[in-house]
């Protein structure tokens, strides 16, 4: 049995079994055990939330129907009957219903855009007139879907469109139609298997974060050590220097994104650095990078070491190299790392990196916009560092600011954001839908706080959560986590401080947490171990008692909202 | 006059064999066999799986050769003279209607 399998119900209104096949195939995380819904019974299964299908308790539902199959009137329109295309938007309204309904019974809700065969013409060259064309019809379908279902904070509606486009001439099978009611061929099946493991990966947290470059032949043109700075292939009105600009210009827009840049490149780090500094055309300059590793050292052991610094997981990286020797080493010392084939032409690069999923995520928030610069701002702290003494004259140099606030309903994806991605500092890793985390926040004796965290440096964002449940006299410490880019700052004890002073003022005798070991929590059991909570073997918990209060973290200035 | 190798459809219909065992559960996956039944009371495959070989035989046939053999419209019965009676059969009808093409064009 599969640690993470996720119980997923295919439905649509026509045969599916081919993707519920490739899904149990795929060996890729989640390991999803999928089961289509009785053919026919597309409707039925929405409508009715005590359907046998639903017995299985999926966590994803897939729901994959043909325009003609949800509307009547499109199904008219195709015989270019004349009929209202107000009308099928109407039946749009209707079918989105059930499916905001259904959404309720999971955790994810995936939805494929409507979309017709390219063989069908339709009224020719007024296929994009308004009233008349049916592609603009099926558009304008699935906007209005979306704008129905765009508060559904659980569905997703995936670019069907994209799969049929990357399949080619294969896409549409008239023949396996009429022999198996099957309207796809097996390449917008594998398509789609791709985008819903993505999206899973995504809204577990395992989305990728960090983009590792090589620099020769793969930010710019040529070799740096034997041309200089002055002469390497960037920019200009030659294709293949345009290209390595173009290159940088995705890099740098990925960046927008949330997901830092790092180098980790055979060079000398001062000329290589010059040339990031000097060379004209260089899009990506010091300040947008996370971090580097420059030298002649192995290229595994130097991603281990700029990954370990910046406090990510090696599953989070990106690694781009255009040596494929260098490409094979990596990929063979750490498997979980992603080592991206580059294409062999420089000139394909930057559609390439476009054309990469592992970096969707489900939500955007400012933080993730804003994560370069977090890093950057972090390299400075450790050089201050470097030059402070004592930790405690460290922290206290960084004029650290944490503003508490009780659980908010704005923060929220924020919160669930930290909440399904952190690792390492997790006390419980309890990973929670949005519906999950508003239903546990409105029960009585739960309390949460978030914190946001900030220093001469900048603004670090909301990056930390503590969450009690008060049972009986004491409290248990339910969700304790933090972002990686604070741990260590003293925000650790004044999570904890801010949770037990509000313990004491509720008359309360303890509180506890109890650690869920995970591969990658263990620096938040360190912490505990080192917290001043006491280990109580019985009840398996790190426990306060209240009597004492837990001691205010002098290095930092606490702000309550 | 253009020859067909027997053995080279033989291996395209493997490679169709690869594609449906994309979809089938790992214990029910096809052997790359030219006795493999493909019709009839013996049959391994469902008729979904079935229905997938042919697809993907087409697909593959025509990538190959340039040149479609449709083996949707055939009856798929499993008597003594249906192609679809194992994969050396299926190969053999590919093979001769391909020839037959071919060398008529």
């Amino acid at each position: 049995m599969h640690h993470n399998l996720l119980k997923a119900l295919l439905i649509s209104d026509f045969n599916i079994e081919n993707l519920a096949g490739l899904l149990n195939n795929s060996d890729e995380l989640p390991v999803i055990d999928a089961v289509c819904g009785p053919y026919g019974q597309l409707m039925p299964i929405l409508i009715n939330g005590e359907h046998p299908a639903w017995k299985q308790k999926p966590e994803i539902l897939v729901v994959w129907t043909r325009p003609e199959a949800i509307s009547e009137t499109f199904r008219r329109l195709i015989n270019f009957e004349r009929v209202l295309h107000a009308k099928v938007l109407e039946e749009v309204d209707e079918f989105c219903v059930p499916l905001s309904r259904a959404a309720k019974n999971v955790k994810t809700l995936f939805i494929m855009a409507w979309q017709i065969p390219t063989s069908f013409r339709g009224y020719g060259f007024l296929e994009w007139r308004k009233g008349i064309g049916l592609r603009q019809l099926v558009m304008q379908m699935n906007l209005r879907m979306a704008e129905n279902l765009n508060e559904v904070d659980n569905v997703l509606i995936l670019d069907s469109f994209k799969w049929a486009e990357k399949s080619g001439k294969s896409a549409f099978q008239p023949k396996a139609w009429y022999l198996g009611k099957i309207p796809f061929g097996n390449e917008v099946f594998k398509w789609a298997v791709q985008d819903i493991k993505t999206a899973l990966s995504a809204l577990s947290g395992r989305s990728k974060k960090i983009i590792i470059v090589d620099l020769d032949d793969t930010l710019w043109g040529g070799v740096l050590g034997d041309l200089g700075w002055e002469n390497l292939i960037l920019g200009g009105h030659d294709p293949v220097g345009e290209s390595f600009v173009d290159f940088q210009r995705s890099l740098k827009a990925i960046s927008q994104r949330g997901v830092v840049i790092g180098i980790v490149s055979k060079n000398d780090e001062n000329i290589a650095l010059e040339a990031i500094e000097k060379h004209p055309e260089m899009v990506l300059r010091k300040n947008n990078f996370a971090g580097w590793r420059i030298n002649w050292d192995d290229k595994a052991k130097n991603i281990i070491e700029l990954v370990t610094h910046l406090n990510l997981g090696l599953d989070s990286v990106v690694f781009i190299d255009d040596n494929p020797v260098e490409r094979a080493r990596v990929r063979q010392a750490l498997p979980e790392v992603y080592v991206a084939e580059l294409p062999e032409d420089n000139l394909l690069y930057k559609n390439f990196i476009q054309d990469l999923s592992c970096f969707d995520t489900p939500k955007m928030t400012e933080e993730d916009r804003e994560r370069t610069k977090m890093y950057v701002m972090e390299r400075k702290r450790n050089e201050l560092k470097i030059e402070v003494q004592s930790i405690e004259g460290w922290l206290r140099s960084l004029e650290t600011k944490v503003k508490l606030a009780p659980f908010q309903k704005e923060d929220s994806p924020r919160i669930l954001q930290l909440i399904n991605k952190t690792n390492q500092m997790n006390l419980s890793t309890r990973r929670l839908a949005e519906s999950e985390l508003i239903n546990w926040i409105n029960q009585t004796g739960h309390k949460m706080w978030s914190c946001r965290v900030g220093d001469k440096f900048g603004d670090s964002g909301l990056t930390g959560i503590i969450s009690l449940e008060i049972k009986g006299r004491d409290a248990q410490i339910v969700d304790f986590l933090l972002s990686c880019r604070v741990i260590g700052r003293r925000v650790e004890e004044t999570l904890i401080w801010t949770a037990a002073d509000y313990a004491i003022k509720q008359g309360l005798l303890k509180i506890y947490a109890k650690h869920i070991p995970t591969p990658k929590n263990m620096p938040c059991l360190e912490f505990f171990k080192k917290s001043g909570f006491l280990f109580n073997q019985d009840s398996d918990a790190f426990v306060w008692e209240l009597k004492q209060p837990y001691p205010y973290p002098q290095s930092v200035q606490i702000e309550m909202s | 006059m253009v020859k067909v190798e027997h053995e080279k459809v033989i291996q395209i219909l493997f490679k169709a064999i690869d594609e449906v065992n994309l979809q089938l559960p790992r214990a029910k996956n096809l052997k790359k066999s030219k006795d493999l039944i493909l019709t009839g009371e013996n049959s391994e495959l469902d008729s979904l799986a079935l229905v997938n070989l042919i697809v993907a035989t087409e697909q593959k046939i025509e990538e190959s050769f340039e040149n479609s053999v449709p083996l949707a419209g055939e009856h798929w019965g499993s008597s003594q003279t249906s192609p679809f009676r194992t994969i050396e059969s299926l190969a053999e009808y590919i093979r001769q209607t391909l020839e037959k093409k071919l060398n008529a064009s």
